[in-house]
């Protein structure tokens, strides 16, 4: 008897316990680790999503903008849902909703639909349109499939309709986000460039940042120098916003005016040098004023940098306040180095991040042992190299370039550490070596409200420092034995 | 089921209606014209759908749906928790679906089963030269690196079918190079409407490529069944087959939660099939019985009303000796249900309910609200089509408003009229409602609990209930200045 | 800067015209770039001397993403500085030619290649407008001048007809427009006239015709333009002469193309197909009354 893949009947097998106990020590070996790392074409647990994820997160970042996928329906239900998830927010997003014949005869017919529909519907003030892989492979024209929509009257003929073009299939979620920003960015300024207008303002880009503690704290560091600021893509009350009864689709986001006054900034700095390229390329050659990039301020190190280039870009000198709070923050630190210090860490997540989590642990006398990113490039390899190179505590430490968690699996069940800086996607593999798993990346599915602390500024230092101790410490609470499970920690 | 129909205090066919009306007083004319068919007051005297299904999604109005790769990836395929399941195309897809519909797995992560995102990752090169070298070298690389699974499927996303890569040849090929069924499954998210599709697909995959290569070792009984559309969200099925198992019966195989390839082979050897999510897995369970002579039979595990209904109907079934069982099997947990009933309904009682999911939930749950005092004044799928409708209508109280790929808009409206105690539906809708201080369970997965099926699940479904409609913390969203 | 598209019907002579006519361009003093979008990446072999040049797909392939790409990678020069790049692309039969289009001229727009210095960029695009991907090089901000190679062959006049059809398409929302038929000559009867007549119709001008001349063939077996190969031949006036016609041509146009019975009417005017006779239709040689 066979069926028509040609395989005959055969009788149930099953799974041995024998053979589940031998796979289950062989996964653990270094043997495996080899051949695990040879993996040529399959992608196990991958850390990086797609392009539209980050592009939708960007949309919101701007008010009483709705976010419009152009592609499949099911796209649009993913990255909302994604974003859902990790803030516990609401997310209002549409879709085109392409089925079959919109492969076949391309997308304007669903475009312009959709358009009409979300108009009339949600009444936002712009729609942000950006790409899921369908109309990328068909070669749907965005330009002139928008041009006829207004020709047509489905949307009015000074209504702000970015779009991004952000195939899933490269770059990731990160790159989403730049792309959408960008055209955000360049359609809002549109012909606002005014000579010697100066809005004395700081234009602040954040990058795909998912803390919103992260926003609330950039903006109080800008307030405590009394820095006017636009920040380019403000998510905070998007995905942080009160229950008080009332449910808002658009609960925040930079203004919409505010963004186009933007091109006549005193002063225009990322945070996000990995994540905001392109936008950051063209803002230098567009943007009114200075222009500056630096690392997301992470350690005291790069907050430090943050702090003196606020400093220079505002001309105030830096106050009083945050002087006392970096003494706090390195007293925190000193309080905790103990239980770091000489301790080895992975960690994994997006390329600005990752300098973050190194620059923090290398200044608590912790090893970065293994550093994974999911898409890395030869520039983000040589900055990490270099942060290794400059501190001692960098010897050993290794990059693994456009690796994935099950990558992360093998080092960490072979070559030990005491603990993983990541997100939720990276629990099994630190379960399955018994490694304390830190969540301060994204996304963040199984705590509830990390997203609201943040891990910039001298106020991340104390908090990132305080959860890695507490944890370290709360670990040998729970695994010592009665002699040895005293008062004092 | 229920032969009474039920009323609300209040809801009439007119109310309903012009509730209706209402709500699409904001769409232009054409999306007006395109949604009006799919919301309408049930009629539970007709037999009949009173609205109009599984038609395509219409743009920009903010559907929850989802596609036929989540239908097949998300629901039939990812819960098989012995094979490797391939997402074939970019990365997002399968990573937006990793472990998020919470069916829970036996075995051990990795080793004898896997719950992982497993994608090929494509890059632009991929789509441009075609992927089927590059599946070929990752079937080999996971029959290496993952030697206890049984299977692989291979689900592939919008650009495989864009570019017309041949999947099913390469499974084939792949097949017998590794001695290992390598099943392809045309899901690409843009066919069909919505994830619906997507669970035919993967039936139909299901009957060309697994049924009947298998056979149960153990030798046959006349008390052999297959429990089918249960996905063991929250641990479901370890509460629905314990149950069945002490009525008597040797539950061979779960489809698909906690499911295994080999056990689904051959489930053509079993006397009847228990299906649950009649929308995802009828097509199987047609298809077994015209093949092989295998009866099914619909039952409903929510609430112990429900569940005492299928029990007795199940036994029809069976000799004496399970009759017998049953019996005993209710006698046993009436009274645990009554004690549940006791301690919830008093703080839930003349409670409403709105509900929105997909599957069976927004007919098969009513029961279950209803044993503890509650009343569903609202109800809708996703994904359905006219039989769920049919089946629908009877289970809701007259004139209460039905819903079809409700948009956003639509559901805020009800809501903002019906001025629900509870709304049930999904992650998308969650925050959207809470926001509005309105209580919430999602009621896809649970919302991180479960289970909620069977006599197991009923205490935690009314606890959570409870805990939704009651929490003090609701009673904080109103500020005193 | 200049855009100009190259579309035509498979084989009828797109690449040599195109390649020939930019070295005509280049022997002028002007600034050409050509961009290959046709996976079978022969659009600049006679200029650069190549049996075929690496292109920016095989690359990707070979390094594994676009990123990891540098321009001077994909970018060759040849005969008159002209400055090469294919975007090459799959086997028929596999994956997504058009997708291979999209990727390369976003790689060039991306990391510079549109440098202000070019007086021209050409685009060699596969034979017809077959998905979104190969409409590319006419979207906005790209080419905005289309020639279509044709010749007196009925296929090859369907051909730049539907071609006509997809450019008053896109120029309906963009800048694209039709700049002239280009004549490569089969030999068949009263081929000027009838392509004069086809581009009379089609509201544009025929803006040469290029002879049939073997001194292609000799010189493309030296992987040459006739222009480099033999500058004093005669054929190579010709390309100069179409070189010198494109630089100065000022006549874009929005297409109008035929419907199909005034193609077939144009085409049995000039005996280039007979009255359909009703009672030949699907009968076998075999089965015809001797």
């Amino acid at each position: 008897m066979a069926n028509n893949l040609g395989l005959t009947v055969k009788p149930i097998t099953g799974i041995s316990p024998e053979e589940e106990a031998r796979i289950a020590a062989w996964i653990d070996s270094p043997e495996y680790r080899e051949k695990n790392f040879a993996r040529q074409a399959l992608v196990v647990n991958p850390v990086h999503a797609c392009q539209p994820l980050g592009a939708e997160l960007c949309a919101h970042g701007f008010e009483g903008t709705l976010p419009f996928v152009h592609g499949s329906q099911g796209c649009a239900s993913y990255y909302r849902s994604t974003l859902n998830r990790h803030f516990r927010e609401p997310a209002a997003a549409v879709c085109s909703a392409m089925t079959e014949d919109g492969a076949v005869f391309g997308g304007q017919a669903n475009l312009h639909e959709g358009l009409e529909n979300a108009y009339a519907l949600y009444k936002p003030k712009m729609i942000s349109i950006f790409t899921s892989c369908m109309p990328e492979i068909i070669g749907d024209d965005l330009t002139a499939f928008l041009k006829n929509a207004r020709a047509k009257g489905v949307i009015p003929q000074d209504f702000p309709l970015p779009f991004a073009n952000t195939p899933s299939f490269n770059g990731t979620h990160v790159t989403g986000y730049d792309a959408m920003l960008l055209a955000i960015l360049q359609t809002l300024t549109a012909g606002k460039r005014v000579e010697d207008r100066c809005t004395g303002k700081l234009n602040f880009i954040a990058g795909f940042d998912t803390n919103t503690g992260n926003y609330r704290e950039y903006k109080r560091i800008f307030e405590a120098f009394r820095i006017p600021y636009t920040f380019l893509a403000d998510i905070s009350e998007s995905f942080d916003s009160p229950l008080d009864g009332t449910y808002r689709p658009y609960p925040g986001g930079t203004p919409l005016d505010e963004a186009a006054d933007a091109v006549n900034g005193k002063a225009t700095l990322t945070v996000g040098p990995h994540a905001t390229q392109k936008t950051f390329a063209w803002v230098k050659d567009s943007f009114a004023g200075k222009h500056a990039s630096l690392p997301m301020p992470m350690g005291v190190a790069r907050t430090d940098a943050f702090m003196l280039k606020l400093a220079e870009l505002s001309g105030h000198p830096v106050p009083e306040s945050i002087k006392a709070e970096r003494g706090r923050a390195v007293d925190a630190m000193t309080d905790a180095h103990q239980y770091m210090h000489g301790k080895k860490f992975a960690v994994y997540g997006d390329p600005d991040l990752l300098l973050g989590y190194v620059s923090l642990l290398l200044e608590m006398g912790a090893t970065p042992h293994h550093i994974l990113v999911s898409k890395g490039s030869k520039k983000l390899e040589k900055e990490l190299q270099a942060l290794l190179d400059a501190s001692p505590y960098g010897k050993g430490a290794k990059i693994y370039l456009n690796k994935d968690l099950w990558h992360l699996r093998s080092l960490l069940v072979t070559d030990r550490v005491d603990g993983v800086l990541g997100d939720t996607h990276g629990k099994f593999a630190a379960r399955d070596a018994r490694v304390p798993l830190f969540r301060f990346g994204f996304p963040i599915f199984d705590r509830v409200n990390r997203h609201r602390f943040p891990i910039v500024g001298y106020a991340g230092v104390v908090h990132m420092v305080t959860e890695i101790c507490n944890k370290l410490i709360e670990l040998r609470d729970d695994t010592d034995d009665d002699r040895h499970f005293e008062m004092m920690r | 089921m229920s032969s009474t129909v039920k009323k609300v205090e209040g809801i009439t066919r007119e109310s309903t209606q012009e509730m209706i009306d209402r709500a699409l007083e904001a769409y232009p004319e054409k999306g007006k014209k395109k949604r009006a068919p799919h919301l309408a007051p049930n009629d539970p005297s007709a037999c009949s759908s009173c609205v109009k299904s599984n038609r395509k999604t219409v743009p920009g109005v903010m559907s929850a749906r989802g596609c036929a790769y989540a239908g097949a990836k998300g629901v039939v395929w990812g819960p098989i928790r012995d094979m490797v399941h391939v997402s074939h195309g970019p990365v997002g897809c399968g990573w937006y679906s990793w472990g998020t519909r919470r069916n829970l797995m036996s075995g051990k992560n990795g080793v004898s089963s896997f719950g992982m995102q497993f994608t090929s990752d494509f890059q632009e090169k991929d789509i441009v030269y075609g992927g089927d070298k590059k599946l070929a070298v990752l079937l080999r690389e996971a029959k290496e690196l993952f030697p206890l699974a049984k299977g692989i499927s291979v689900l592939s996303e919008c650009p495989v079918g864009l570019i017309g890569d041949d999947i099913n040849a390469v499974a084939k090929n792949m097949s017998r190079e590794l001695d290992l069924p390598v099943i392809p499954c045309n899901c690409e998210g843009f066919r069909g409407v919505s994830q619906s599709l997507g669970h035919h697909i993967s039936n139909d995959t299901i009957r060309d490529y697994i049924i009947e290569t298998r056979e149960f070792t153990e030798p046959a009984t006349p008390y052999d069944v297959a429990l089918i559309g249960d996905y063991n969200i929250g641990g479901d099925v370890w509460s629905v087959k314990p149950l069945l198992e002490e009525c008597g019966l040797n539950v061979k195989a779960t489809w698909t939660g906690d499911g295994e390839m080999e056990r689904i082979a051959a489930t053509h050897q079993v006397k009847l099939n228990i299906i649950h999510c009649y929308r995802s897995m009828n097509y199987m369970c047609k298809v077994m019985e015209e093949k092989y002579g295998i009866p099914w039979i619909e039952l409903n595990f929510f609430g112990p009303t429900k569940i005492k209904q299928s029990l007795r109907k199940l036994a029809e079934r069976f000799d004496d000796t399970i009759r017998e069982k049953v019996e005993a099997v209710i006698a046993r947990y009436d009274p645990v249900c009554q004690a549940v009933v006791d301690e919830y309904r008093p703080r839930l009682e003349g409670k409403k309910v709105m509900l929105y999911v997909g599957g069976l939930r927004p007919r098969h749950t009513v029961g279950a609200y209803e044993d503890l005092g509650m009343v569903v004044v609202g109800s809708g799928y996703e994904f359905a089509h006219g039989d769920d409708y049919e089946r629908t209508s009877p289970e809701m109280p007259d004139a209460t408003v039905i819903y079809d790929d409700a948009s956003e808009h639509e559901l805020e409206k009800f809501v903002e009229e019906l001025k629900p105690d509870l709304v049930g539906s999904g992650i998308k809708e969650k925050y959207v409602f809470q926001k509005m201080g309105l209580p919430f369970r999602q009621m896809h997965s649970w919302d991180y609990s479960g289970p909620y099926h069977a006599y197991d699940g009923f205490p935690v479904f009314a606890r959570d209930i409870d805990m939704a409609v009651n929490s003090p913390t609701w009673k904080l969203v109103k500020s005193p200045f | 800067m200049r855009q100009i598209a190259i579309y035509g019907k498979g084989g009828i002579g797109k690449s040599t015209t195109t390649q020939n006519t930019v070295a005509g361009l280049a022997s002028l003093g002007k600034k050409v770039m050509i961009v290959g979008c046709d996976p079978k990446a022969d659009s600049t072999r006679l200029i650069l001397h190549a049996k075929a040049q690496a292109t920016v797909m095989d690359l990707v392939r070979e390094r594994g993403t676009v990123e990891d790409l540098e321009i001077a990678d994909v970018m060759k020069t040849g005969y008159g500085e002209v400055k090469c790049v294919e975007s090459g692309g799959p086997e028929p039969g596999v994956g997504c030619a058009g997708r291979g289009v999209i990727t390369a001229i976003n790689f060039l727009e991306e990391n510079g290649a549109y440098t202000p210095d070019l007086d021209f960029v050409f685009y060699d695009v596969l034979g017809d407008v077959v998905c979104g991907g190969f409409a590319m090089p006419i979207r906005e901000n790209k080419a905005e001048e289309i020639y279509i190679v044709v010749s007196g062959e009925m296929m090859a006049m369907y051909a730049a007809n539907n071609i006509a059809r997809g450019i008053l398409k896109y120029a309906a929302t963009g800048r694209v427009r039709l700049a002239g038929l280009i004549c490569n000559s089969r030999n068949t009867d009263r081929e000027a006239e009838l392509i004069e007549a086809l581009a009379k119709r089609l509201g544009t001008q025929m803006i040469h015709f290029v002879p049939r001349d073997n001194q292609v063939q000799r010189a493309e077996l030296r992987r040459m333009t006739v222009i480099e190969y033999s500058a004093q031949h005669k054929q190579a006036d010709e390309y100069r002469q179409l070189a010198r016609k494109i630089a100065d041509n000022k006549m874009l146009v929005v297409p109008k193309p035929l419907q199909m019975e005034e193609l077939e009417e144009l085409l049995m005017e000039y005996g280039i197909i007979a009255d359909e006779d009703e009672a030949v239709v699907g009968v076998a040689e075999a089965a015809c009354p001797a």
